[in-house]
């Protein structure tokens, strides 16, 4: 009986060793080595189909057998106690309404009725929004970059509506080198110079929750969108229209430069500084200058032709109007009409003989009475009546008369206004009387061509 | 005389629980930073509210309740706890699932964030909303239920106001300090 009781108790003792618990530890604790393989991780998706959650779960094992195994959720649920998931290709989900989103709640892997691991989870702290989508790139030439705008169904949802957004960009020839730029908007502006040109790019986003309350995973990345940069011009190329632009101003600058030099002096200068006129030169145009062919001199050779008398002013008067009054006799007559036809001479000259010759007055006598002097033009103890002649000459002597006046030597003070002149005065004078009569007379002249001149000037 | 004495043997003794005194309230608030109020009850009473499409025909009177508990000092908790518990009753009206969903969120949600222990006794009769009423004919049952349903949903929207307006209350208090 006793090695009967001994070996039933070797055997219940090896069975007990065998078919105990197994993984049982040298400490004491319990280590199911097991339980391990059944570690899970969950992910939860709010208002995923209009007013339901989404609950998802998952062994971190891919290799795990699952089969019979079952999840369960229970507490922070609404009008139950527990909620069981259901599995669909290795991973279990669950759809409803009923989650509390406040406090803590219970996943537990089960075995048939028997939990084979829990774990605490609060729904709200393991979130993951939805991916999203309808990702655009659109090139703004003014501004020189790339707006970025995507979507997110978030943007409807009454929980989780902040988020925040990662947006990643790459050149498309270098696989891995992703650029990252965070935003709380579903709006990105790139700048073109930060890409480079005539190169296709790849951009896509994702989203986290961004509250204090909402906490959870990264979204799935969104579609990719491909887009190819502009092709830029290089530092020394240009715009072609700006180009043309560029050329016709500087051309047209150019231009009005040259024209500017050109027309400096003749234009441009007595406009910006009008020049004060010079009163020497003012008055030197005022006198009209002697024309060249003007033979004028006041050498007394000149006057050899002339018969200059000096006349007693009173006889001369007197024998003038008897002279008019008496027929003349027909040679003196005749002689005299040629003289008076052919006018008055030059300058006066004190003249020796009585007469002047009718051939050297002939030959000048129209220059000579063009030159306007009164008494050349008359006989001596002849009336003198002025002739057509001279009355032309007249009329011109006075300028000329001027001219020769105010010719050389002449100077800035203004003669003074005398008597107008008038043709028709004239009268012959003794020598003396007659110089000193001239030069009243002249001096009347003098003063009559200053007014006339000024006058003509004034026209 | 049979039918008085029926009357006043069931029906007193319901009246007198609900008017007996509740034991001392000791609730530990949590969620005072406002995270919880503010992401997910506040949004449930704002739903409610735009489904309770009414305003003017609500009763200047105000209920019993709320002669009987405010949201005084030191109250705050006792006050969101009867409220919430009061929450539950408006679930027998049916109106909708999403109704009764977001209601139970509120007066769940409440309770959790309130955080109160065991200790806490409510003697509420759940028939508190409204009592029974002899039997009459049906048009006047009929326009009788109306009114008392446009009465209880009246009373559920200002309800809804002093839980918003004593957890502000809260939440600014532990601003505060």
């Amino acid at each position: 009986m006793a090695p009967l009781g001994i070996a039933l108790g070797m055997v219940f003792y090896l069975l007990q060793a065998v078919s105990g618990e197994s993984g049982y530890a040298e400490n004491g604790d319990f280590d199911d080595a097991e339980m391990d393989d059944y570690s899970f991780s969950c992910y939860s998706q709010l208002e995923v189909d209009g007013s339901q959650h989404l609950l998802t779960c998952a062994f971190d094992d891919p290799d795990v057998n699952s089969t019979n195994m079952e999840f369960e959720i229970c507490g922070a649920l609404l009008e139950v106690e527990c909620l069981s998931f259901n599995k669909l290709q290795g991973m279990y989900l669950i759809k409803t309404k009923k989650f509390l989103l406040i406090g803590d709640s219970k996943i537990c892997v089960k075995l048939g009725r028997k939990s084979v691991t829990c774990k605490k989870m609060n729904i709200v702290k393991i979130v993951k929004p939805e991916a999203p989508f309808d990702i655009r790139v659109v090139y703004r030439k003014g501004a020189n970059d790339f707006v970025v705008t995507f979507n997110t169904s978030h943007l409807q949802k009454k929980y989780v509506k902040e988020l925040m957004h990662e947006v990643a960009y790459r050149q498309e020839k270098n696989e891995n080198d992703w650029m990252h730029m965070n935003l709380s908007s579903t709006k990105l502006m790139l700048l073109q110079r930060k890409l480079q040109p005539n190169a296709m790019y790849e951009i896509k986003v994702r989203s986290i929750p961004n509250t204090n309350y909402f906490e959870g995973f990264w979204s799935e990345w969104s579609p990719s969108f491909h887009f190819r940069t502009p092709e830029t011009n290089g530092p020394g190329e240009m715009d072609p229209v700006l180009l043309i632009i560029s050329i016709l101003s500087f051309f047209s600058v150019a231009l009005m430069v040259v024209l500017a030099c050109v027309l400096w002096e003749k234009r441009i200068k007595p406009i910006i500084w009008p020049s004060i006129p010079d009163h020497k030169k003012t008055l030197e145009q005022l006198c009209k200058k002697p024309k060249k062919n003007l033979n004028v001199s006041f050498n007394p050779e000149s006057f050899l032709d002339c018969q200059i008398h000096n006349v007693d002013g009173i006889q001369a008067r007197d024998e003038a109007e008897g002279f008019l009054q008496d027929p003349l006799p027909p040679q003196l007559e005749e002689s005299e009409k040629q003289r008076l036809r052919e006018g008055m001479q030059g300058p006066n000259r004190p003249s020796e003989h009585a007469g002047i010759s009718p051939k050297t007055f002939r030959g000048e006598s129209s220059f000579r009475c063009l030159a306007g002097n009164i008494s050349v033009c008359d006989a001596p103890g002849l009336p003198f009546s002025r002739s057509p002649d001279c009355k032309e000459g007249g009329k011109n002597g006075p300028l000329l008369y001027q001219d020769l006046l105010l010719g050389p030597g002449t100077t800035n003070s203004t003669l003074p206004p005398l008597f107008p002149f008038q043709p028709g005065t004239l009268t012959l004078n003794p020598a003396a009387q007659g110089q000193s009569i001239l030069t009243s007379l002249g001096s009347s002249q003098e003063e009559a061509y200053v007014t006339m001149s000024s006058f003509y000037q004034n026209q | 005389m049979f039918h008085v004495s029926f009357r006043y043997i069931f029906g007193i003794p319901p009246l007198i629980l609900v008017l007996l005194p509740v034991a001392s309230f000791d609730c530990d608030i949590e969620g005072k930073d406002g995270g919880a109020y503010q992401n997910v009850l506040m949004v449930n009473i704002n739903d409610l509210d735009s489904m309770i499409d009414f305003d003017s025909n609500c009763l200047n009177n105000e209920p019993n309740f709320f002669k009987k508990h405010s949201c005084d000092d030191n109250k705050e908790a006792s006050f969101l706890y009867r409220a919430a518990r009061k929450l539950k009753q408006f679930l027998k009206m049916n109106i909708s699932d999403d109704f009764n969903l977001h209601l139970s969120t509120v007066s769940q949600g409440t309770l959790t964030l309130l955080n109160c222990t065991s200790k806490v006794r409510v003697k509420e009769k759940t028939t508190s909303l409204g009592e029974a009423q002899p039997t009459k004919n049906l048009e006047e049952n009929k326009s009788l239920k109306e009114q008392k349903k446009q009465n209880d949903l009246c009373f559920l929207k200002i309800l809804l106001q002093k839980i918003k307006t004593c957890w502000n209350k809260i939440l600014r208090g532990a601003k505060e300090h």
